[in-house]
């Protein structure tokens, strides 16, 4: 196991390196770069090509490609992002609170849809071809249908009219007012949450129905187990791997693809600040942001198959 | 010998997409106490869903119990409620299935699948219900039980599952076994292995074991009395000496006949039955087996009952008289 553990540990090295060269060309295929996004932003009437040679002097952009990559793989190996090219501060520094807020968005909003998934898709399974299935099934409909961002609109508006109270406008961490933080991020946690646990929804549910036709689940009936137990020790260990797999990849995804969300709740997530980069042709920043994402991704994607290991015993690594 | 379990008129029906299918239609037979009985016929005759009833794990809503009584120690289970018929299931009847490879959990431990009735119907502490699991194991004869209990069925061959399975069926001593085609997915050497420890422990153990099946050489050696099915009705009883030298029913006699026989000489040929089994929606008016019966009368348009022939031999068959004299002669 110690083995199989390094060994993807390693395995992303390769990977990683890939969404490197990736990025790195795509950001350079797109035309235009920090300096000609800054001087001739729109209607600007300042140009001076002395000027915005010297600029891109300063940022390294007039060396080689070849240079300018090694040079970000050497930072990147002493896990040194650089300076973003648009505000010259250090990308750490840009990116540490955004993250933090990201992070507790994604986590949050991942709880609330487990919580909504799990016990809703096991509910609609049983009482499969009931008013019970069938309203589950138009409940998490909806929230597929529903961009959440639309619902964080109507959450707002309906807190603004009906109680006359507005989230708090400046963000604070969870570190700070753990309360404050929380009444500020539990909304777009619930909306974004919501969306995300009705593919949860759908999975538990045609997962559980599966698992409860099998062989096993009659074994357990017949040994006497009360229906609680058989639920819970018998069909949910089983039927919960399908469910892992998607709920974790949208998780990932929710670190920073929250861009609409997060403009709707005014929240300075990754997401926004990932748009804002990338307008901005700010290379460093963006080949930062999607160092960080591919990571997660990477991340969750290991933590899920060791998870895999410890609920279903057939799955051995080596 | 006191009656244990006594079937009486079961009818159980599945709703299907092309109707109602009568699995079993009015069926009737009983079990004494530590006899072993069996249940015979091809498949979808409705043994199966039999056993399941007597459980009363038939799967609803589909499937649905629609009249009659099982009167398992003097109670009709078919008047329980689903939380007294729970101590029944393991407690009282325990069941053997047919797939040993799908019919344990794969994710939870031997050891957890066979504690947790240990736990549950007897109340026993996890300590007290693993040495009981360490102890059925060894009963079995599963090497090395200690270290087997921490594995999972994916590390156990099929013969060892259904060892496994035997376990569990009798961890909480019940008095009867429902086994439904216990070896059908297993090797024929390990069936033997199989049947043999089935019979040993039932009757150390004293008890009552109904054997569904659709082999009659199982039949021959290991059932006190038989009930033989034909779609969804028994159309013989007797023991089970008395049906292989007597049999009194069309359909027996080409069961007997297709089998192919060791310690007999040779014969060029099997003789199988002619004909598909019947499909259950679509039931003909009058005997079922009929369509398929070298000795079918015009009478044979009525449905013929069981009718006593002597000590405990039951046929329903309207030519059953001439059937012996012709096999007499």
């Amino acid at each position: 196991m110690a083995y199989y553990i390094l060994k993807r540990l390693l395995a992303m090295i390769p990977t990683l390196l890939g969404v490197a060269v990736l990025i790195f060309v795509l950001l350079r295929i797109v035309p235009g770069d920090v300096v000609e996004a800054r001087y001739l932003g729109q209607g600007s009437q300042f140009q001076s090509q002395e000027l915005m040679d010297l600029e891109r002097k300063k940022l390294g952009l007039d060396q080689p490609l070849w240079t300018q990559f090694t040079t970000w793989m050497a930072g990147l190996a002493r896990l040194d992002f650089g300076l973003s090219m648009w505000t010259g501060s250090p990308i750490t520094e840009e990116i540490k609170l955004r993250f933090a807020l990201s992070l507790q968005l994604a986590i949050m909003a991942s709880i609330f849809a487990q919580l909504l998934a799990i016990p809703l898709g096991i509910l609609a399974a049983l009482k499969q071809d009931t008013w019970v299935d069938y309203a589950v099934r138009v409940f998490s409909i909806a929230g597929l249908a529903m961009p959440s961002f639309w619902l964080g609109i109507l959450m707002i508006l309906t807190m603004l009219i009906v109680f006359k109270w507005v989230p708090p406008m400046v963000f604070t961490p969870l570190w700070v007012n753990p309360w404050e933080n929380l009444a500020q991020l539990i909304w777009p946690a619930l909306a974004v949450g919501y969306r995300y646990s009705a593919v949860g929804t759908r999975m538990m549910r045609s997962a559980m129905l599966e698992v409860l036709r099998e062989d096993y689940i009659r074994t357990a009936r017949a040994k006497g187990l009360w229906l609680k137990l058989i639920l819970a020790r018998h069909a949910l260990k089983n039927a919960i791997l399908p469910v892992l797999t998607v709920m974790s990849l949208e998780f990932a995804f929710l670190l920073g693809g929250l861009v609409v969300t997060e403009q709707v709740f005014n929240l300075n997530g990754l997401g926004m600040l990932f748009v804002e980069a990338i307008a901005r042709r700010d290379y460093t920043l963006t080949q930062a942001l999607v160092m960080l994402v591919a990571t997660f991704f990477l991340i969750v994607n290991f933590v899920v198959d060791i998870a895999y290991a410890w609920l279903d015993p057939r799955i051995r690594y080596r | 010998m006191a009656t244990l379990l006594d079937v009486r008129d079961l009818k159980t029906t599945f709703l299907t997409s092309s109707g109602v299918v009568r699995a079993v239609d009015g069926v009737s037979w009983d079990i004494e106490e530590g006899e072993t009985v069996a249940l015979v016929g091809e498949s979808g005759c409705g043994k199966s869903v039999s056993a399941l009833s007597v459980m009363r794990l038939v799967d609803e809503p589909a499937g649905r119990i629609e009249s009659g009584e099982i009167v398992y120690k003097g109670r009709d289970l078919l008047k329980l409620s689903e939380e007294q018929m729970r101590h029944v299931r393991g407690r009282e009847i325990g069941m053997i299935f047919q797939e040993p490879m799908t019919s344990l959990n794969p994710v939870l431990s031997i050891g957890r699948q066979l504690t947790e009735g240990l736990e549950i119907h007897m109340g026993m502490k996890p300590p007290e219900a693993r040495s009981r699991a360490v102890e059925m194991l060894a009963m079995v004869g599963i090497p090395d039980p200690e270290r087997r209990l921490g594995q999972y069925p994916h590390h156990f061959s099929g013969g060892m599952r259904q060892r496994m399975m035997i376990a569990m069926a009798l961890a909480c001593n019940p008095s009867l076994i429902l086994a439904d085609e216990p070896t059908t997915a297993l090797d024929v050497t390990i069936q033997a292995q199989i049947l043999e420890l089935m019979r040993d422990l039932a009757r150390r153990l004293g008890v009552a074991m109904l054997i569904i099946t659709h082999n009659l050489g199982v039949v021959a050696r290991y059932a006190d009395r038989v009930n033989v099915m034909y779609a969804g009705r028994i159309i013989e009883q007797a023991s089970a000496t008395e049906l292989y030298a007597n049999p009194r029913h069309p359909y027996t006699l080409g069961l007997l006949r297709s089998v192919p026989r060791l310690d007999e000489p040779r014969r060029a040929r099997l003789d199988p039955i002619e004909g598909q089994p019947p499909d259950l929606t679509r039931l003909p008016e009058g005997c079922a087996f009929a369509p398929r019966c070298a000795y079918r009368v015009e009478r044979c348009g009525e449905v013929p009952s069981l009718v006593a022939l002597g000590a405990g031999h039951r046929s329903a068959c309207w030519e059953a008289e001439r059937l012996v004299k012709e096999l007499a002669a």
